[in-house]
Order: C-alpha cells, then structure tokens, then sequence
C-alpha cells in the first residue's frame, strides 16, 4: 500500500479528495463510505468540476486505473459448521449447538473466541446406546 | 421402617416393570419441546391434570423455569370414538440456540443465581436434545402465536425432528392473548398439523387431544 503515500485521489462516488493520498481512503470514503477512489494528477484535482465530468468519465480519459478497498471477509462461521457442542462466551453466557447435540452426546466446549477448547473424553468414551427392538414409530 | 419401604417400592418397580415386559404393553413417549416460555409446562400440566388430577411442574414467567426434563408416565387419552392411547408425556426444558444470564437479571434475579440458572438452563437444553435422541416416539412442538415462528431455532428443531422422522404436532400456544396469530405458525409449517390452543385456560384442548390420538396412536 506505499504507492497511496503522496498520491491525490478522488472518491469516485461523491468526488471528495484526498489530496495526501493518506491510508485514511483505506478505510472507504469519510463523507460517503465509497469503496472506490480515482488517482488523479494534483494539475487536474478540480477537472471534475471546471468540466463538469463524472468521476468515472476522468477514469476513461486519463486511462488510470481505479483503486477499489476491499475488505477481509469477515464471515461468520455458522453454528452447523462448528466443531463445538457449546460455546461458553463468558460466564453465564453460552452458545449451543442443537444440532451437535441432536447427533450425539459427546461435547466439545469452546471457551470463549479465541480457540480454546474442552473436549469431554468421558462423552466420547461412551459406547453407543442399542436401539430399542419393536419401538413404535 | 424406612429401609423396608425403600425394599417395598423397589420390589415394586421391579415387578412392574417385568409385568409390562411380560405383556409387552405399548407406550408410547411424547416429549413437548419448544423455545422458552412458550407454555410447555402450562400444556404438559393441563394435560396430566384433565387425565390423571395430578400436574407435572411449576411454571414461571422467568425464562427456563424447567431446567429438567420431567415425566408423567401412563397417562391414557381417550377420544371422542373410544379409541385411548397410554403415553407418558416428557416436559422438557426450552431449547434456545443462545443462553444469557443477564436475561435473567430483568426478573430481579441476583447475579450469582442467575449465573447458576444459565448454566442449568444449558445443561437442560443438552438434556432435552438427548431425550430427543434416545427416547422420544412422537414430538408435541409448543410455539407462542404472539411471536414470529421463523425464528432460527424453530426452523432448526422441526428440521432436527423432521430429520428423525419422529410424528409432530405443532401447537400454537396462548391463543387468549389478544395478539396471538396462530394462523402464521399454520403457515410457517404447512407439512405438519397445527392446533391452536390456550394452554392456561384449556381452550381447543379437546381438539388437540384427537389430533394426538391420529398422529401417535
């Protein structure tokens, strides 16, 4: 990200300049939250608005590439995909997952986010129940 | 004395349960499942009350009032044509994805007890999924017609039964609450029969007794 040092830019959604080029752009527009941002020569900073041109017309005629912040995905791991049967958030508060729970008895717990977690070798030790013969269904 | 009762009622059970081996009575085990505070323990009361005058466990406006799984065994519901069934109807603690102990603190609960609460709560609902697993012929799915049916756990639970092809009548519960809509839960899970009753005041009861006669009988 070191060519954004010293380099002015334009969001290409509401036309704010960043003049510095700062890491500031990194984080997406201050005034509209835009995603992308036009490099811009400092000769030309106003030529959107003494030409009246869209952001994106400037793009096609300086043939400058426009620079789009992307985000890390941040996705959240569904209950379904987790390894753990519980996960103790913080004292008192606990997430379950019902359908680990509905497979079997074995628990895994997770303690807090951070990865850590029990494993009950005692629940998996368990020989696993007979069926019951001639159980109504 | 005491040790020749404890002797007695041992004896007791024991020669029950080889009687019922021995003529191999049919029972069958409803559990009533469902999210907290949707009425289970009102129903399941109701239930033992109007068959055996007896009840099942105290209810409470708190959250997770039942943190263990309760039963009435053979309680026999005759319907309107004379047919009867003998069922022993499991009351079990409400399954929630997520169990917060400051819920609980809203009902002047201290922190400590609330604490405790959650985590027998949590163990409850581990309990419940067991007896699911292991030892439940039909499912009585209990659902607050004041509240949304989609939520995620519901969806989750019928799935989970579903998945075990255990028969499942859904109740909509609370229908003497002005703002009760049992018609959304009819239409949230067409593929099963939905019975709207009031669980407190017994109304529609009568209605969901033959529907239990139909799909667990």
């Amino acid at each position: 990200m070191l060519w954004v040092n010293c380099m002015p830019h334009k969001c290409t959604k509401c036309g704010r300049e960043y003049k510095d080029g700062s890491t500031e752009i990194l984080k997406g527009c201050a005034s509209c939250g835009g995603k992308r941002f036009l490099y811009v020569k400092e000769t030309e900073l106003n030529k959107d608005v003494l030409e009246e041109k869209s952001i994106d017309e400037i793009a096609q005629e300086s043939r400058e590439d426009v620079l789009e912040i992307s985000e890390p995905e941040t996705k959240e791991v569904e209950m379904y995909d987790r390894v753990e049967t519980i996960r103790i958030v913080s004292p008192g508060t606990y997430e379950l997952n019902l359908e680990k729970m509905a497979e079997s008895d074995q628990r895994i717990v997770s303690v807090g986010k951070g990865g850590n977690y029990i494993i009950d070798l005692m629940s998996m030790a368990k020989d696993q129940p007979k069926k019951k013969k001639g159980k109504s269904r | 004395m005491r040790i020749f009762y404890q002797t007695y009622g041992t004896a007791k059970k024991k020669f029950s349960n080889f009687l019922n081996r021995f003529f191999k009575r049919k029972r069958t085990r409803i559990g009533i499942y469902g999210p907290p505070n949707s009425g289970k323990t009102t129903l399941a009361n109701r239930i033992a009350r109007d068959w055996t005058g007896d009840a099942v466990g105290p209810v409470s406006e708190i959250p997770h009032e039942t943190r263990r799984a309760r039963k009435k065994e053979d309680i026999i519901i005759s319907g309107a044509n004379g047919s009867t069934i003998t069922m022993d109807i499991v009351d079990t603690p409400g399954v929630t994805t997520k169990i917060d102990y400051h819920e609980f603190l809203e009902y002047g609960m201290d922190k400590d007890e609330a604490i405790i609460r959650a985590r027998e709560a949590t163990e409850g609902v581990a309990e419940a999924m067991h007896w699911l697993r292991e030892d439940i012929d039909g499912v009585i799915y209990m659902l607050d017609s004041t509240l949304d049916p989609f939520m995620q756990v519901n969806i989750m639970m019928i799935g989970i039964i579903e998945s075990r092809r255990l028969p499942v009548i859904i109740v909509a519960n609370k229908i003497d609450l002005p703002d009760a809509i049992p018609a959304r839960i009819r239409s949230a899970f067409p593929q099963h029969p939905v019975v709207a009753v009031s669980g407190l005041e017994g109304r529609n009861v009568e209605s969901l007794y033959e529907t239990m006669l139909e799909c667990f009988g």
